[in-house]
């Protein structure tokens, strides 16, 4: 098992290096740039801006240069967003350090410290701090969302899916797969107004967006925030629960619908399985039979669907924390996109591509643990 | 229900005396099912002795397999339904029975292998565990006790190294040795009756002969009543007393196995035992039966064998034989009625090769 972990976990790096090479090139590809920031200020000239391109490691294109040259500059700035290539330098030279040595090296061997691959996932081009710092301070909210929600979602779709399963075309069933059906079809945006609409406006019994009372508290995931946190946890924590609720209630009715029908479907066909009725045939009660045999078995295309859609709410569930104004990763996707913020967006799908790719990993771990027929070495 | 209770069947009353140990009076499964009602089984009656053996031999869709079901109260209902009938398990009728109860006739009292071995294990538990687990239910002993258990049933079945088989899950076994698992997991609480439904088909041949050995052993040592479902004769010559030829969800003849295999009655049993290959026939072309089973939505007026019958004459197509209304009363058909004007009763060549397997 360690060793399909490591053999894995190796396979997985040259798969990650083609996602970041499309994903930055089909970025570079969408029209615009930072530089839309300056357009029609009359102070600032094409020289100028131009060499706060340059400043910033990107090659000033406009809609003349020939699209081949095009090309070329997004694989120069890939190379030293990656740190093959210094763009201190130009030419053949920019793949040396500004110590002599090649650029991809580690800079104890003479090699550069700019690019992914020597740590450094740059600087916001709209802030100006470090990436790493920009994303690091986004986690805390998107986690509390995405665990909170995953965690409902899941189980209700579980007790949901196996009690429809059981009883097959009952009442209970038909309602089940009537809401399905309904909240499967709807837009998370149009649900999320909706639910702003009805809860916050017009009941007022949640707030409509955010993650605290800003007027109560300092900043989410300020130091002063948690020192306010620590001196007074409870009504922190009742205040983020409030907050929580509308997003997280959006989430949960969407995904909830389509996991729900997931679940059933498979408990419907493990619960017809031969074994099952064997497992009646030996006299156990209907409870061990339908709670230990059958589940069992239906849980382990869960696991799986599970595991996948994890990376989906980490990279943040981008269209409900838009809606609610939540200080999550999403949302900085949202805004760095609006801001052509290269280095975050490509910090961002960075983050994404590792997360995506490890709950696979994780998911055939998980799947070889419950399934006995499942060995990977 | 009371001692009252007498077999009908004079038959099995004159070989053995006393109460059946499973006695199935006319016995009705139907489904009901998008395009109408099938009646899967419709009317049978039939008894086992106590330590006695019964085949029940038919082709695909007869209701053999319904029948053991509907025994053990495995159906689904919906669309499963009982309309009439009881089922006597000594004295007591399983259908009326609480589901409690019944809950403990299942896997004690009678006891079930399956078909398919490949696919009638849990693949995620190990075969220790699906043994110990009727065990612990049953008979109350602790977890230690039962697994003990399991690896002296999986002895009993001769599989080799049990201690190490135990903890093996299904998918490590091969399929002979995944029906010794059933027949250890249905022998682990000693029932009374071992219903086993068609327990070798899914095997290979070589396989087969040594399953059947095994089931009869194991049957004559633990003094258990076997309801043996198949579709093959040859199983039935070499493991049952008793045979019951079921078609179209009836029985068309019963008796013993030398009865019906070498003077069979019915044209359907005769054009069963014509369809088997056989040394004395080769280079002869093969009797199959003509034609198919009949739809079940659209069941022939009268007998329904009567639109594949070499022998149908005026009676079949206008009254259905029922077991019982001919003499011998062992099989339904007009040919052996006293009033009818019966052409050429059924005549078939013995067969010497199963004379052979009956010993």
């Amino acid at each position: 098992m360690i060793k399909f972990i490591i053999r894995r976990s190796l396979g997985l790096v040259p798969l990650l290096l083609l996602v970041v090479v499309f994903s930055f090139l089909l970025m570079k590809a969408a029209p615009g740039g930072p530089e839309a920031q300056f357009q029609g200020n009359k102070k600032i000239s094409q020289v100028q801006i131009d060499a706060w391109l340059k400043r910033w490691c990107l090659q000033p294109t406009d809609a003349n240069t020939p699209i081949l040259e095009q090309v070329g500059n997004y694989f120069v700035e890939f190379g030293g967003w990656f740190g093959i290539l210094n763009c201190n330098r130009s030419g053949s030279q920019a793949f040396f350090s500004d110590s002599g040595g090649l650029n991809v090296l580690p800079p104890a061997l003479g090699g550069g410290s700019n690019g992914v691959i020597h740590g450094d996932l740059g600087y916001g081009i709209q802030s100006g701090r470090p990436v790493t710092e920009i994303i690091a301070e986004r986690i805390p909210a998107t986690f509390i969302l995405a665990f909170t929600a995953l965690v409902l979602w899941v189980s209700i779709a579980i007790v949901l899916g196996v009690y429809a399963a059981i009883h097959r075309y009952s009442l209970f069933d038909q309602t089940v797969t009537f809401l399905s059906y309904i909240f499967y079809s709807l837009p998370t945006f149009w649900l999320g107004l909706n639910l702003i609409f009805i809860f916050g406006v017009a009941l007022r019994w949640f707030p409509t967006g955010g993650i605290i009372t800003t007027r109560d508290w300092s900043p989410f995931n300020t130091p002063q925030y948690w020192q306010q946190f620590g001196a007074n946890p409870g009504a922190a924590t009742l205040d983020i629960g409030r907050h929580l609720f509308l997003p997280v209630l959006t989430l949960v009715a969407v995904n909830i619908a389509g996991d729900s029908r997931f679940v059933r479907a498979s408990m419907l066909e493990s619960i017809n399985q031969d074994y099952v009725r064997t497992a009646r045939a030996k006299g156990l009660r209907n409870r061990v039979v339908v709670g230990k045999h059958a589940l069992r078995n239906a849980m382990l295309p869960v696991v799986t669907n599970v595991a996948l859609e994890i990376p989906f709410l980490f990279s943040g569930a981008i269209v409900t924390e838009t809606i609610f104004n939540w200080p999550g990763m999403g949302r900085l996707f949202i805004d760095s996109i609006g801001g052509k913020d290269y280095f975050v967006i490509m910090g961002l799908l960075l983050v994404t591509a590792i997360i995506t790719l490890f709950a696979n990993l994780i998911a055939d771990v998980v799947y070889a643990i419950v399934d006995p027929r499942i060995r990977y070495d | 229900m009371t001692g009252s209770i007498l077999p009908v069947d004079d038959d099995v009353a004159t070989r053995s005396a006393g109460r059946p140990l499973l006695e199935v009076r006319d016995l009705r499964t139907y489904f009901h099912v998008m395009d109408g009602v099938v009646r899967a089984v419709d009317g049978i009656s039939f008894s086992i002795m106590a330590g006695e053996t019964l085949g029940i031999v038919g082709e695909s869709g007869c209701g053999k397999s319904v029948t053991s079901l509907s025994i053990m109260r495995l159906l689904d209902m919906p669309p499963a339904e009982i309309p009439s009938g009881e089922i006597l398990f000594e004295g007591r009728d399983l259908l009326t029975m609480p589901d409690e109860e019944m809950r403990k006739v299942r896997g004690n009292d009678i006891a079930m292998i399956f078909q398919e071995p490949m696919t009638s294990l849990n693949p995620v538990f190990t075969v220790g565990d699906q043994i110990a687990e009727a065990v612990i239910l049953h008979q109350g002993l602790s977890k230690k006790a039962a697994w003990d258990k399991a690896i002296e049933s999986l002895k009993a079945v001769g599989i080799n190294n049990p201690e190490r088989r135990v903890k093996q899950y299904p998918h490590e076994l091969s399929g002979g040795m995944r029906q010794r698992v059933m027949i250890a997991m249905a022998l682990s609480c000693d029932p009374k009756l071992l219903i086993a439904d068609e327990p070798t088909t899914a095997l290979d041949v070589t396989i087969q002969a040594q399953i059947l050995e095994l089931i009869r052993t194991v049957q004559d040592r633990t003094g258990a009543a076997l309801m043996l479902i198949t579709h093959d004769l040859g199983v039935v010559a070499e493991t049952v007393k008793d045979v019951v030829v079921m078609y179209a969800g009836r029985i068309v003849e019963e008796g013993s196995v030398e009865e019906v295999l070498l003077a069979p009655k019915h044209p359907y049993t005769e054009g069963l035992l014509g369809s088997i290959p056989s040394r004395g026939k080769r280079g002869e072309r093969l009797n199959v039966i003509r034609g198919t089973v009949p739809n079940p939505f659209n069941m022939p007026p009268g007998c329904n064998f009567a639109p594949r019958c070499p022998y149908a004459f005026e009676p079949c197509t206008q009254a259905d034989p029922r077991i019982g209304d001919a003499n011998p009363p062992d099989v339904a058909c007009w040919l052996y009625t006293a009033t009818a004007t019966s052409p050429t009763p059924p005549r078939v060549r013995p067969r010497l090769d199963l004379v052979e397997a009956l010993g």
